[in-house]
């Protein structure tokens, strides 16, 4: 039978290997100037959670003429527990959002996408991490944001991208964002929030090509409790890595203005 | 007097950067690059034309007379728009526009001397003068919203669009960081990332709105040379509303110089050439000043809240119904 001091032994190193998988060698972190660990890079996540931030098998797209390039890949969700934990009429509206999402989804129109969308569309995204703030610029439709890490401000207009406020928990750069308008999903499957939306997102770099990213979405007006989503950010590591410019509004016009087209819209020709 | 004579003194230093400023020394950041980083907006240069008047020849800096016509202007527009009553259909009364403040300089082009934009090269009047007759017609009975500024349809003002002086949402920001600096410009979102790396151009098959932009240090100035345009933002004030400006082509390269000459002042320059649109290079140089009431750049969802576009589409096509009109009379 070991002793109390053996046993305490086996704990420590148990702890000190667990700590070892799951989390970083911190000394190993790229680091600014000022000490902070240096998240500047670009970063794109590898996941199928713009369709649906919960499990999902594979099925067919809208459009036969698509074929297999039109269908909807299989993915294990992003959802911590998968479920959402929406209020009984949101519940509906959501699967309403799911029966027309062909139609509805903000995606289409080339709508800034909010957060956390922007962080898993399938496109890369670049942060800027100054001595000061912190920008991330989306390759989609160009939408940018500031994260403010002064003293913090507050919202002075709802906005699709919100106001973000930050600060650094040890290792980990916390977001809080709100200012939200109402008018973004969180996927192509219909999830969705009001206007009462708030999300603190936490960035945690376990080494110098990934960052583990957290957040949690807190909306009492659609949901029962906060939920929170979690996937980790891979570094572009391409040696001509560059954001390129998707300006996505010329491919949205033909489906927002169609129908007011001189002469027939494209679709009914 | 006095006051007046200073202020003459700093604007005539602020629209000529190019004497030494040898006290002024640009701070750098942690990694050792010049600071640039704030928000500059343009509105401080409202008040000044893209070209100058003719009657100027070569000079670019007001007479006292001149310059007391333009204050005169100035003030005239600023109650104009401070006392505007607010609209029934869009609520925006007084406050939603700037007006700048008047600036000795005559003309926001430089090079040519004169002021003035260098003719354009026999190809590029041809196809300018179709492009310019094609607007006329349509622009106000459009087919589609092709037939609409790349400004109405919120998708880009291009490079020199997005830091002209605009009357509102025309603030800019710098943002750096080790190896980039990246210029936002609020109206349509823009953030054009400079790499200051080394990094060379993207491939010549890619072809953006604000191109491929690359830097470099000399000495405290950031030099930006851009290509890979694709042709389709018109040079000019305002994206090319009302007519205004020029469409490049692709060969287009617009060499830009940001130049802190103090803490205030950032002298903003760019060469812009295109072989195949103009018959030689031209230069605009304006400074971008701070506003302590200007400090933040707001989120600028052009597209997201485009009504416009609906109206102007579907006001044409009620146009074309001849029964609607009887109707209405």
């Amino acid at each position: 039978m070991p002793g109390r001091l053996q046993k305490c032994i086996f704990v420590l190193l148990s702890a000190g290997i667990i700590a070892a998988a799951n989390r970083t060698d911190v000394s190993k972190l790229p680091r600014t100037a000022g000490g902070k660990p240096d998240l500047n890079g670009i970063w794109q996540t590898i996941t199928t959670a713009n369709w649906d931030i919960q499990d999902h098998g594979a099925q067919a797209g809208p459009f036969f003429q698509l074929g297999a390039i039109g269908a909807v890949p299989p993915g294990q969700g992003i959802v911590e527990g998968n479920e959402i934990p929406y209020l009984p009429q949101a519940a509906l509206k959501k699967k309403e959002n799911l029966a027309n999402r062909w139609k509805a989804d903000p995606e289409l129109k080339c709508y800034m996408p909010g957060v956390p969308r922007a962080t898993y569309l399938p496109y890369p995204f670049q942060i800027i991490q100054s001595q000061k703030d912190i920008l991330i610029v989306y390759e989609y439709a160009t939408t940018n944001r500031p994260i403010n890490m002064a003293k913090p401000q507050e919202a002075v207009v709802d906005s699709w991208m919100g106001t973000s406020n930050g600060r650094w928990e040890g290792d980990t750069l916390v977001v809080d964002v709100t200012g939200f308008n109402d008018q973004t999903w969180f996927d192509r499957a219909g999830n969705f929030h009001s206007d009462a939306l708030q999300v603190t997102e936490r960035y945690t770099p376990i080494d110098a090509n990934t960052i583990n990213y957290q957040a949690t979405i807190t909306d009492p007006k659609v949901f029962s409790r906060p939920w929170r989503i979690s996937l980790p950010l891979y570094r572009v590591r391409d040696t001509n890595a560059r954001l390129l410019e998707f300006k996505c509004v010329e491919f949205s016009e033909e489906f927002l203005y169609g129908n007011l087209r001189k002469g027939p819209a494209n679709s009914e020709k | 007097m006095k006051s007046e004579l200073l202020a003459v003194v700093i604007i005539c230093a602020a629209a000529n950067p190019l004497p030494a400023q040898t006290a002024w020394k640009t701070p750098k950041t942690p990694w050792g690059d010049p600071d640039l980083q704030g928000v500059w907006p343009s509105s401080s240069m409202l008040m000044t034309p893209l070209e100058r008047d003719p009657k100027l020849g070569a000079r670019n800096v007001l007479t006292d007379q001149e310059y007391r016509v333009k204050a005169m202007m100035s003030k005239v527009i600023k109650n104009g728009l401070e006392g505007a009553t607010p609209s029934p259909r869009v609520n925006i009364g007084a406050g939603w526009a700037d007006y700048g403040v008047p600036d000795r300089q005559a003309s926001l082009v430089i090079d040519p001397p004169d002021g003035r934009i260098p003719p354009l090269t026999p190809e590029a009047q041809q196809r300018e003068a179709l492009r310019l007759s094609h607007y006329k017609v349509k622009h106000n009975a459009p087919d589609t919203w092709e037939d609409l500024t790349m400004w109405e349809r919120c998708i880009s003002l291009g490079v020199v669009g997005s830091v002209l002086p605009l009357v509102y949402n025309h603030g800019n920001q710098i943002v750096q960081s080790p190896g980039y600096v990246v210029f936002r410009n609020e109206m349509v979102h823009e953030a054009r990332i400079i790499p200051v790396n080394g990094a060379k151009h993207i491939a010549p098959a890619i072809r953006q709105y604000m191109g491929d932009s690359i830097g470099h240090w000399e000495g405290s100035t950031l030099v930006v040379e851009t290509t890979n345009f694709n042709g389709k933002a018109v040079i000019g004030m305002g994206g090319g509303f009302e007519g205004a400006g020029t469409l490049p082509t692709e060969s287009l390269q617009i060499t830009e110089r940001f130049n802190r000459t103090d803490e205030r002042t950032i002298a903003y320059r760019a060469t812009i050439e295109d072989p195949n649109t103009w018959t030689k290079p031209w230069t605009i140089e304006f400074p971008l000043r701070k506003d302590d009431s200007y400090n933040t750049l707001y989120e600028y969802a052009c597209h997201e809240g485009n009504i416009f576009m609906y109206d102007v589409l579907s006001g044409a096509r009620a146009q074309e119904k001849p029964d609607e009109g009887a109707a209405a009379k």
